[in-house]
């Protein structure tokens, strides 16, 4: 019986260090956690199973591309995954344009032998494309973090794209974070970890059931000074099309405005925001009550 | 369908009461006696104080989990977060007979949850801190 908790100096790894294992270890113990440098190190094949259940079919099926095969009506999905490598990356590209991504998806091990979700793109190819990439000079931005392409981004605004997006989404973020949860218990793994990219995508993930490791507190932070009397509220003064005086009213509007810089007016900026899903688990998290997108 | 059992604020003291509320009515609605309803309060109150005050010291604050869980003669109460993990030690029980001026300011938290719950055990996973507390009905 313990008295009392002290703090640890260190992080501890959450599962043990990934390895290549033998075919005794994938036979003996179908709890031990793999990671995806393991995974990484198995024949392509092999990896391409476990991979595959990364992919929800209905997605597939939408664009006439056959699940197993992953290729069909011009399409081919491409898996990038090197046996040396602790990180997965599945994309399918516009096969006129490689640079013109519909889906990707990527995973990697983290520092503490957690799983990351790096990357979650599902842009729907028959959507009007926005040049929010690259800027004025043809400079990349990094989906606006870097540098920003202000007329594409305002074009983009106006359709009803959050920012980052450079197409409408194909309304299937649900059907692949459930894929996520199926491919983590396959591998005996109980979260996944991801850094929000924009306001936008951290509400869409807390309404998929992620809480956070970091940033909790500047989420209901930026609701309560969106209310009236609010300093957020105060500076949608409309001096940029991004800080509308409505803008507080969606999660897209106060995307944008947070994406422009507004957060500024409260000493703090958008960084540092760390979320987490356990798998079977919906953490219920609500930084915005009632939200309309 | 039961209703959702899990509940998630910022690790701020606002939450503390958000806690005890949905404490309050969980119990309510399982038909779970005032005075268990009270003693599950007052040691998530404790637990989750804790981690407000030390658990994410330096971080921007994440979340604090609280999810009860019903058994047939028990009521398990989960409170998980994600920041720094502690690491259970073995100290002296507080001596709660001692003059007030005597008794040490700290280490009464635990002893609490202690007074009150029939187990405690913590552990760290990747799905981040957890403190389980029991209580037999």
């Amino acid at each position: 019986m313990f008295r009392a908790l002290r703090l640890k100096q260190e992080s501890p790894k959450v599962v043990p260090e990934p390895k290549p294992l033998t075919i005794q270890e994938w036979l003996g113990d179908a709890q031990f956690p793999l990671g995806i440098r393991t995974i990484n190190a198995l024949p392509y094949d092999a990896k391409q199973r476990f991979y595959r259940t990364l992919v929800p079919p209905e997605l597939l099926g939408r664009l006439g591309i056959n699940p197993i095969l992953w290729r069909g009506n011009g399409y081919q999905l491409e898996l990038y995954a090197p046996e040396d490598s602790g990180k997965v990356n599945i994309s399918l590209n516009n096969p006129e344009d490689p640079s013109d991504a519909y889906f990707v998806l990527e995973l990697q091990d983290n520092s503490t032998n957690g799983i990351d979700l790096n990357l979650i793109l599902l842009n729907d190819p028959f959507a009007e494309k926005f040049g929010i990439e690259l800027d004025e000079q043809g400079t990349k931005t990094h989906w606006g973090t870097i540098t920003r392409n202000l007329r594409e981004e305002e074009r983009a605004m106006r359709a009803g794209l959050a920012p980052a997006q450079v197409r409408a989404g194909m309304g299937m973020a649900r059907e692949v974070l459930h894929q996520l949860d199926v491919f983590l218990a396959l591998c005996a793994r109980q979260a996944v970890s991801l850094e929000p990219l924009t306001y936008a995508s951290a509400w869409i993930f807390e309404r998929r059931g992620f809480a956070y490791v970091r940033g909790h507190k500047l989420m209901d932070q930026i609701h309560r000074e969106f209310q009236p009397g609010g300093a957020l509220r105060a500076a949608l003064d409309g001096s940029t099309p991004f800080r509308s005086p409505e803008a507080w009213q969606t999660v897209r509007g106060r995307a944008w405005a947070i994406h422009d810089g507004i957060l500024e007016h409260i000493g703090e900026r958008w960084r540092d925001l760390r979320m987490i899903k356990v798998v079977g688990k919906h953490a219920a998290a609500q930084t915005f009550p009632d939200a309309k997108y | 369908m039961r209703d959702n059992l899990i509940i998630t604020r910022a690790a701020e003291l606002d939450a503390l009461a958000v806690f005890r509320g949905f404490i309050a009515q969980t119990c309510k609605q399982l038909g779970i006696a005032d005075d268990v309803s009270f003693q599950l309060q007052l040691a998530c109150d404790e637990a989750a104080t804790n981690v407000i005050q030390h658990g994410y010291e330096g971080m921007n604050p994440g979340s604090i989990m609280l999810e009860l869980q019903p058994g047939p003669k028990k009521i398990t109460m989960l409170l998980t977060d994600f920041g720094h993990p502690f690491e259970p030690v073995e100290t002296e029980a507080p001596d709660v007979d001692a003059l007030l001026n005597d008794r040490p300011t700290t280490g009464f938290g635990l002893y609490f949850i202690y007074q009150t719950m029939n187990d405690v055990s913590y552990f760290t996973d990747e799905r981040g801190n957890h403190l389980v507390l029991t209580k037999n009905l």
